[in-house]
Formats: C-alpha cells, sequence, structure tokens
C-alpha cells in the first residue's frame, strides 16, 4: 500500500478489494485526483470540519431542506453533501453520455412501438405479460402520438463503476426523475466553500440545465401553437422535490403550477391569473400518472386537472414526460434493454447492463433460490431503494423468509449478481475524518423533437452508511459534486 | 401571475409586517414602562394587558394575575398560538414557499434566515433576559427584508402585490397600536395628575410607531393627543401613518389596475374612495370619536382586502 502523506487522509483506511475513485491497486493516487489531493491536503482537519460546516448552513439559509415528520413536530434536515468532488476524465463522460442517449432513444421508440404496433412483442423479443401485467402500461395511450413523438422527454439514469473498473448500468428513470437541483446546489455549496479549487481543473458548467430544459420543451410544442406557454406542475409545496420545482421553473422564467391553478375547457388548458384565464401549451409535470387527471385516472386525485387528458388526447397541450412511460422503466423491462437497443437502433448497448434473472421463468427462478447470498433481489416495481435484500447480508432464517416471498409471487422479482459499487473517499463527521463510501451517478438526458442534451455532471449518491450498497436520499443517502472535465 | 400565488405572496407581505408591529410593541411598551412617570404606566400587570390588546387577545377579567414570562413566551414564540411573532414569520416563509420560483433568491434567503432566526430562538431565554435581543433583531430583520424587496425584486406586479400586503397590513397594525395606547392613556388617566392630553402613553404611542423622533421633528414640542393622533393618522410624510399607507396601496393598485377610469365595482376605485376621506379630514373631527374612526378605518381596510381576494386571487 502506497504511503498517503495528507494530513486529512492520514487516517484513510483503503479495502483494496473495493475500486476506489481516488486511488489505484497499489495505493498510489490517481493522475486525475492528484491535484485536487495536494490542494485538500493544504487543510488541517480542523480547518475542513469549519468548511462544512459552513457549506452545510449555505444549505440551510437557502432553503434546500427536507422535512422530517416526528412525533410531535416536523423537522428540516438538509440532504448531507460532501465537500470532497467526484471527477470523471473527458473519454469516460464521452462514454456516458453517447450511452445515455443511446438508452433514452431506444426507451422512446420502445414506448411508440408498445402503444402502437407492438412489433417487438409479435416478434417475440419483450414478452407480452411483462407489458399487459403492468400496471403502469396505460390502455388509455394506444395509438395516441404524442406531440413531437417523444414520450420521455427527461430520462434520468443510475449508473455505477463496478469492481471490474467498468460503468453499468442499474436503472433507467423515465417518469419524473429528480435530483437535478441538487447538481447544481452541490456546485454552488462547493463554489461557496472551497473556490480556490475550481481554478486549478477545467470543469464543464451544470448551470445550462435550465435553458435547455426549456428550448426542448418548446420544441415539442402542440401543432399550431407559435410560441408555447410553458409551465412546472407541481403536487405542492409539501412535495419533497418542491424545492426542484421551484427551482425548474425560477431558472426557466416560467410558471410554478398546482392542479388547482389550472382548468381544461373546450379541451384547452388554461391557468388562473390575477388578469383571467391563459393557456397553456406544455406542462413538464412531476405530478405522477395516475394523479394527473381525476376524470380519466384516479378520481379521488387532488393534485390533478379534471379534463386534462382529453386536452392531452386532442393534441392540444403537451405533457413531459408522456403519460404511461413507466411502463418501460420497470426493473423487469430493464433487463431486457440490451434486447431493446438492438432491435430498434441496430446498435450494441454502449453502457453495460447488469445481468438479470427472472423470477418469472422457471429455470432462473430455480438458480436464484439456490443462490440466494450471490444475489440482490428485487421487486420490480418499488422505487427508493426499497424492498431490496441483498443476499450476502441475510441471516439463514432471512433467506428462507425471502425464498417464500419470491415463489409465492415469481413476477414481482428480479435477481442480480451483487455489484460492487466503486468507493470515493467521504469525510464522516462522526470519526472527523476520510473513509470509503459507496457511490453511484445518476445522469441527466433531455429529448427534444430534434436534439438531444446529456448534463454535462450528474448527481453522485453516497451510501453514508459504513458498508452500505443503497445510496437513495430516502435511505439516508448524501451527494457529492461532480466534476466532468473537458478535454 | 397565478391567482393563487398573488395571493400568497400578498399574505407573505402581512405577516411580515405584522410580526415586525408586534415585535416593536413588545420592545417599547415593556422598556418604556421601566421608567414611566406614573405608577400605573410603570406596573407590570398594566403592560401585560395592553399587549395581550394589541395582538387582539385581551385578558377581559380585571382580576387575574398576568405572569410575565407566560404572556411573553405566548406573544413571542408560542407555535399553538396564530398571533404570535413565530406563527406570523411561520406563515410568511410559507406563503414565500409557494411563491420561490417568483421571489429573488436573495428575498427567499432572507425570509428563510429570518425564520430559522425566530424559530430557533431559546424560549427559556427569551423569557428570562433576552426581550430586547429578540425583538430588536425581529424588526431589523424585517427591515432587511423590505430592503431586498425594494432593491432584489422587479417593481412590477409581484412588487406590488406584496406591497399591498405590507402596507393594508401596516395601517391596520398602526391602527390597532393607536386603539390600545388609547385604551391605555385612557386607563392612566388621573393617576399621579397624569391628564389624558398630556399622558406618557403618547410617547410610548409613538415609539411604538417607530415615529417618535420624526414627530418632534415636525411639531418641534412634547405629544400631545391631538398632535399625535394628527401625525400617525394624517400626516402623508410620516411613513408610517395610515394616510402614508392608503397613498402607498393606491400607488400599487394603479399597477395592478392600469384603467384611467376605474369601474365603480374595482378594488382601485374602493381604494381611491377612502384614500380620499382622510386626505381631506380634519383630526377634530377624528378626535371627537376615536372609537367610530377606529371601526370605520378596520372596517374599510377589510372591504379592500375582500375586494381584492375577489377580483385577483380568484382560483
Amino acid at each position: 500500500m502506497g504511503k498517503i502523506q495528507n494530513q486529512i487522509f492520514s487516517s484513510y483506511l483503503r479495502n483494496p478489494v473495493l475500486y476506489d475513485e481516488l486511488f489505484d491497486k497499489t495505493g498510489e493516487i490517481k493522475d486525475i485526483y492528484s491535484r485536487l489531493f495536494e490542494l485538500y491536503g493544504g487543510h488541517t482537519i480542523k480547518e475542513y470540519v469549519k468548511l462544512n460546516d459552513k457549506a452545510k448552513s449555505s444549505f440551510f439559509n437557502q432553503g434546500i431542506t427536507f422535512q422530517v415528520y416526528g412525533e410531535k413536530e416536523s423537522t428540516e434536515k438538509i440532504f448531507p453533501f460532501d465537500l470532497f468532488p467526484r471527477i470523471i476524465a473527458p473519454e469516460e463522460w464521452e462514454i456516458i453520455e453517447r450511452g445515455a442517449i443511446q438508452r433514452s432513444r431506444a426507451l422512446n421508440l420502445f414506448l411508440w412501438d408498445i402503444y402502437h404496433e407492438k412489433k417487438i412483442i409479435k416478434q417475440g423479443i419483450v414478452p407480452l405479460e411483462l407489458i399487459s401485467s403492468s400496471a403502469n402500461y396505460l390502455n388509455q395511450m394506444v395509438d395516441l402520438d404524442p406531440p413531437g413523438g417523444i414520450y420521455n422527454h427527461i430520462s434520468g439514469t443510475d449508473i455505477i463503476k463496478h469492481n471490474d473498473g467498468n460503468y453499468y448500468v442499474l436503472e433507467d428513470n423515465i417518469r419524473c426523475p429528480s435530483g437535478v437541483s441538487y447538481v447544481i446546489c452541490n456546485r454552488t455549496a462547493l463554489k461557496r466553500a472551497l473556490f480556490g479549487v475550481f481554478n486549478h481543473y477545467r470543469t464543464h458548467s451544470v448551470t445550462n440545465y435550465a435553458e435547455n430544459l426549456l428550448d426542448l420543451l418548446e420544441t415539442v410544442k402542440p401543432k399550431g401553437v407559435d410560441i408555447p406557454n410553458v409551465v412546472v406542475l407541481t403536487p405542492g409545496m409539501y412535495n419533497s422535490a418542491f424545492y426542484e420545482h421551484s427551482y425548474l421553473a425560477k431558472t426557466m422564467g416560467v410558471e410554478l403550477v398546482e392542479g388547482r391553478d389550472l382548468f381544461v375547457e373546450n379541451d384547452f388548458v388554461y391557468m388562473k391569473t390575477t388578469h383571467g384565464p391563459e393557456k397553456i401549451d406544455v406542462i413538464y409535470r412531476r405530478v405522477d400518472d395516475v394523479f394527473i387527471d381525476p376524470l380519466e385516472f384516479r378520481a379521488d386525485s387532488a393534485l390533478g386537472v379534471p379534463g386534462l387528458f382529453a386536452a392531452y388526447k386532442k393534441g392540444n397541450v403537451t405533457l413531459a414526460n408522456a403519460p404511461g412511460t413507466g411502463v418501460a422503466d420497470d426493473k423487469a423491462i430493464y433487463t431486457y434493454m440490451p434486447d431493446i437497443i438492438k432491435y430498434y437502433l441496430d446498435e450494441d448497448p454502449i453502457l453495460n447492463n447488469v445481468h438479470t434473472y427472472h423470477c418469472s421463468k422457471p429455470d432462473e427462478l430455480k438458480y436464484v433460490l439456490e443462490h440466494i447470498n450471490e444475489l440482490v433481489i428485487k421487486p420490480v416495481d418499488e422505487a427508493g431503494g426499497y424492498g431490496i435484500s441483498i443476499g450476502n447480508r441475510l441471516s439463514k432464517e432471512e433467506i428462507e423468509e425471502v425464498k417464500l416471498q419470491v415463489k409465492a409471487n415469481p413476477r414481482k422479482y428480479v435477481a442480480q449478481p451483487i455489484m460492487s459499487l466503486s468507493v470515493h473517499p467521504t469525510y464522516i463527521d462522526d470519526t472527523e475524518s476520510f473513509e470509503q463510501r459507496h457511490v453511484d451517478l445518476r445522469t441527466f438526458t433531455i429529448m427534444g423533437r430534434d436534439r438531444d442534451f446529456v448534463l454535462k455532471g450528474g448527481l453522485t449518491r453516497v451510501a453514508l452508511k459504513k458498508g452500505n450498497l443503497i445510496v437513495n436520499s430516502s435511505q439516508g443517502g448524501g451527494s457529492k459534486d461532480t466534476w466532468v472535465l473537458k478535454s | 401571475m397565478l391567482a393563487r400565488v398573488a395571493n400568497n405572496l400578498f399574505w407573505m407581505g402581512r405577516y411580515i409586517e405584522r410580526s415586525e408591529h408586534i415585535a416593536r410593541y413588545l420592545n417599547v411598551n415593556y422598556f418604556s414602562s421601566l421608567d414611566a412617570p406614573n405608577q400605573l404606566s410603570q406596573s407590570r400587570q398594566f403592560v401585560l394587558r395592553s399587549m395581550l390588546f394589541m395582538v387582539g387577545n385581551p385578558e377581559l377579567d380585571d382580576n387575574v394575575e398576568l405572569e410575565e414570562s407566560q404572556v411573553l413566551y405566548k406573544i413571542g414564540l408560542d407555535a399553538e398560538n396564530a398571533f404570535s411573532i413565530l406563527s406570523n414569520v411561520k406563515y410568511a416563509r410559507e406563503n414565500a414557499n409557494s411563491a420561490r420560483d417568483l421571489i429573488s433568491t436573495e428575498l427567499y434567503e432572507a425570509i428563510n434566515k429570518f425564520y430559522h432566526y425566530v424559530n430557533n430562538y431559546d424560549a427559556d431565554m427569551f423569557m428570562k433576559n433576552s426581550l430586547h435581543d429578540f425583538t430588536v433583531n425581529v424588526t431589523e430583520m424585517t427591515a432587511v427584508l423590505r430592503g431586498k424587496m425594494r432593491g432584489t425584486l422587479l417593481h412590477d406586479e409581484i412588487y406590488a402585490i406584496i406591497m399591498m400586503g405590507i402596507n393594508i397590513e401596516r395601517a391596520t397594525q398602526v391602527i390597532r397600536i393607536i386603539n390600545a395606547k388609547h385604551q391605555d392613556a385612557l386607563n392612566a388617566q388621573g393617576s399621579y395628575g397624569d391628564k389624558f392630553s398630556n399622558s406618557y402613553e403618547w410617547t410610548t404611542l409613538l415609539k411604538c410607531a417607530e415615529s417618535y423622533d420624526m414627530m418632534r421633528r415636525f411639531y418641534k414640542k412634547t405629544p400631545t393627543s391631538i398632535s399625535t393622533l394628527e401625525f400617525l393618522i394624517l400626516n402623508p410624510n410620516c411613513p408610517r401613518s395610515v394616510m402614508n399607507s392608503l397613498n402607498q396601496v393606491y400607488k400599487h393598485i394603479k399597477v395592478l389596475d392600469p384603467s384611467k377610469k376605474y369601474n365603480k365595482d374595482s378594488t382601485a376605485f374602493l381604494v381611491g374612495r377612502v384614500r380620499s376621506e382622510y386626505e381631506f379630514k380634519y383630526i377634530t373631527e377624528i378626535e371627537e370619536d376615536i372609537q367610530g374612526f377606529i371601526e370605520n378605518i378596520l372596517n374599510s381596510l377589510g372591504l379592500i382586502s375582500q375586494k381584492m381576494e375577489k377580483e385577483f386571487f380568484n382560483y
């Protein structure tokens, strides 16, 4: 193990089994991080603690917080943020970017197909029951042409680096992926705390997300509209992602509306302003499918707009993302992604997929039941890291329990080999030192009528609990600023 | 602008302004009573009752002995009480939250800091020895907020709505303060030869409206009942006067309603009517029947608020 002569890294314990983003196998610092390592090493732990506190209060004062509901009162917490950034080299990024676009395009073509001719099913590439048994397949969307031909305008792709040094996609999120505002806030917080370090790296800016989002949303305007009126639709200020909704509306310079601000008349959508109704054309909605229109979906939804879907069907308003995209980011569909990419684009997947066993197939189910301790078992339709069992962490009794659950409802589960997420040095409050923590990366892709955009940066999420592989913020994850370097 | 959000911004302005007046009222009454010239004005009970009266929660039973720390807590930091400073600041921030995309980052951050300051204030310390520190900081932070509004918001409809909220609330609070101190002056009269018209309470009243120095400069005399009322109600150059607030409301409603000739059913028409009523008023007319005046103007302000709701906040 190489010698780490750096005060704030002096107690860094490197587990050689894990893929460390900063250090190579021999413990040498990787080239791309060496300058940053020196710069951070110039601080004592005491100074670093101060900077860390400053960054925290920056989030707090900006009101970038979420509520934790306790028994008596709710308290506000900030999302944990780590001051040590992750760096991605230009040649690695180039692969990620092309891979993310490839997947988004393939998913879009897939969605078009399964809501129209269903060729991919007829040809036996994707089994029919995956679609027909999916709660996220909306019959209302059949034969409907979304304006501009786009379903998944905004995609969030969750990517990890395995201990073989390669990137793997874990999940495509094409309903209402969130997190992009944290990419920008993390950058702001890091700039405020350690502005000096930015002089030593040529990093891509992340502040151009909103302008590109607005630009691309305008390209998918309904027919006959000259200058479209774009709005962001939020479930309201008690939603955990409300900060993001308001941030996007503000930076795009458009109105942030709630369902109760809108109404539909003669299949056109209007918002209620201080000067009467104003027509709107493109809705970037952050309300889930089933809540958007009580007339068409859940009748008890107070978040939606009665008649919105009828207006959409007439082509008078664009919804981004289109309703019904959830069928394609299902964990079961994920396992067919290499075939889906090949089928529609006639290309090999640029980003790896994790091999997946389908419990719905008898022989694969058998393999899963016999090898549970080497696998991760996931329900196909849960978000936020819930319901996941990691085989080698389970006791004997727990393994039996999982087996019973899977056997009872095989369609609900898939299994994957336990991927080893790469680790990144992360400052831990309790020990006042840097420790290895697992990280992943969420990238943000926007698709318009004839142009795509991938934000050069992304949300690096950190599992703050030692050894934990689940990075979701709802499970106590934090995040890091992510630098994509210019070539 | 969305009607719902306009409503929220209007109330954001009102709650910020309200928290400031309550804080100042606590501060001035408490501290000026410490060296008041007569026994009654010095009495703790007298001051505590006045505070409860001002926030609209008067203690009606004369025989009840009020506990100082309880009264201070109730008005300052009690989250259970809708009239407390803490509740007002909380409501202000909630309203700001819902309009976060419209107001400037600078203004939002200042409101957010304000909220955390009040919310995290140590209640024991506040009741024991930090009444001054707390109330002075609250008034200063509201001054920062006013500065951020003026300096970091586009002076368009959004600004006009907030300013209408602030000025309607300011007029309302100044009248409430006049009402409370008028009561106090009535109660204090006769105690050690303190006459109603020269009561020490008029000085306190002016200080409660941060207008004592301005008033001294204008009249160059010790405040009397009539000069104090004239200054705080009718003087258009005193930024805390009812007249000035009405002028501001009128100025900002014109941004929302640019018509040359107002519809008789419009808010702008009503504001204009109320404003002209006080522009051409003698103070003696008011002094004859102060209670009548107070009822009348509070009623008019209520009507303006209702009209706005109907005309602009309909969602």
